[in-house]
């Protein structure tokens, strides 16, 4: 190596490779360039079981995540939200509103169930969440309502979905959100934009083949 | 996000540029060997700073304190490098570098501010806007900058 054009060349090189080696490490090998986007990308590829996480439903009874996990007839559609939020989670309930829709429309009872879970298990107490379900117009059969127990349970729940939680300033929180999908094997395995659950359905039905 | 990409990411580098500068000849002389012309340390530079305004990865800084700390230690490295090679490496290299880099800044500023969708998840998307605002002021000032001290070293020269 004498000629100092070929070292400069040889150095240039290596920090291509390098910086080349630590976009694919950042974008989960190239498959987008958001952290949403390479967790959806991340759960096609690799798609994750159930943990335990205690909940509460909207009639206060005791409910455990792990159940959805279980190899069953019925896919679940989950979307993280919290009660008071004015934003992002409108448009996830409107989105699983409409999925309850849907899936009445189409009878898709015995294949999908909805489910709305908080993390803002301060504010969004069973009775609350209750009330949120009837504004809703909500079908207990189709589409349940839950919190966290416990802030154990809550850090669990984050982790498994990858949400990310930051309080706003304003009292509330800012979070990236999406439509989840956990299949029938009772895996998490789909993230779709929050606002495309006509997306999700679509590639639920298409799973079934022609 | 403001202040992550608009203050502390330009701080850092400016940092490893003062330093190069105190550092004197010596530092260019041992980076010599495998800096021919200033291309590597400017290439380097370049990468660097673009690496840091892909969404993912500053959600991981944020996230993970070892990834937080290779940023740090990046650019400061990044501006070490190029500051100690700049004058070295000439008008001509240097204004391939820097309307690169304020073009790319200029871009990723703007998509940042147009942006709908939030695109790093640790930031709220109000601060996504006024990072892009921050960055296109960069792009534009140090585009500038520069051109200022070509101008300057130009009328020197001549007259």
């Amino acid at each position: 190596m004498n000629s100092p054009l070929l070292r400069a060349a040889a150095a240039a090189l290596a920090m291509l490779l390098l910086t080349c080696m630590a976009l694919a490490a950042v974008t989960g090998n190239f498959s987008a360039l958001t952290s949403d986007g390479v967790r959806r990308a991340e759960l096609a590829r690799a798609p994750r079981s159930v943990p335990h996480v205690a909940l509460i439903d909207s009639t206060g009874q005791a409910m455990e995540l792990a159940d959805y996990g279980k190899p069953s007839d019925q896919a679940t559609f989950v979307v993280l939200a919290y009660v008071r939020c004015q934003t992002i989670c409108r448009t996830g309930a409107s989105g699983q509103a409409w999925l309850q829709g849907a899936i009445r429309a189409h009878g898709l009872e015995g294949r999908i169930r909805l489910l709305t879970l908080s993390f803002d298990s301060e504010n969004d107490t069973p009775a609350v969440l209750a009330a949120h379900a009837r504004q809703l117009g909500a079908d207990p059969r189709l589409w349940r309502f839950a919190t966290v127990s416990s802030g154990v349970d809550r850090a669990r729940l984050l982790d498994l979905f990858g949400v990310v939680v930051l309080p706003d300033g304003l009292g509330g929180y800012s979070h990236n959100a999406a439509l989840f999908v956990i299949g029938r094997d009772g895996r998490l395995s789909r993230a779709y934009d929050i606002d495309r659950p006509d997306l999700a359905l679509v590639d639920f039905l298409e799973s079934f083949g022609p | 996000m403001a202040r992550h990409m608009g203050i502390e990411l330009p701080v850092l580098f400016m940092l490893g540029w003062l330093c190069a500068r105190c550092a004197g000849p010596r530092l260019e002389q041992a980076l010599r060997p495998w800096n021919a012309h200033g291309l590597p340390a400017l290439l380097l530079a370049l990468l660097v700073t673009a690496f840091w305004m892909v969404p993912a990865a500053l959600d991981r800084a944020v996230l993970d304190w070892r990834v937080g700390e290779l940023k740090v230690m990046s650019l400061v490295a990044a501006g070490i490098t190029a500051g100690a090679t700049w004058r070295t490496a000439g008008p001509i290299i240097q204004a391939f570098f820097v309307l690169n880099w304020s073009w790319m800044t200029l871009v990723a500023g703007l998509l940042y501010q147009e942006s709908a969708q939030q695109v790093c998840s640790v930031y709220l998307i109000d601060e996504q806007r006024s990072a892009g605002v921050a960055m296109v002021c960069w792009s534009v000032a140090g585009a500038l900058a520069w051109l200022h001290r070509v101008i300057a070293n130009a009328r020197f020269t001549i007259s």
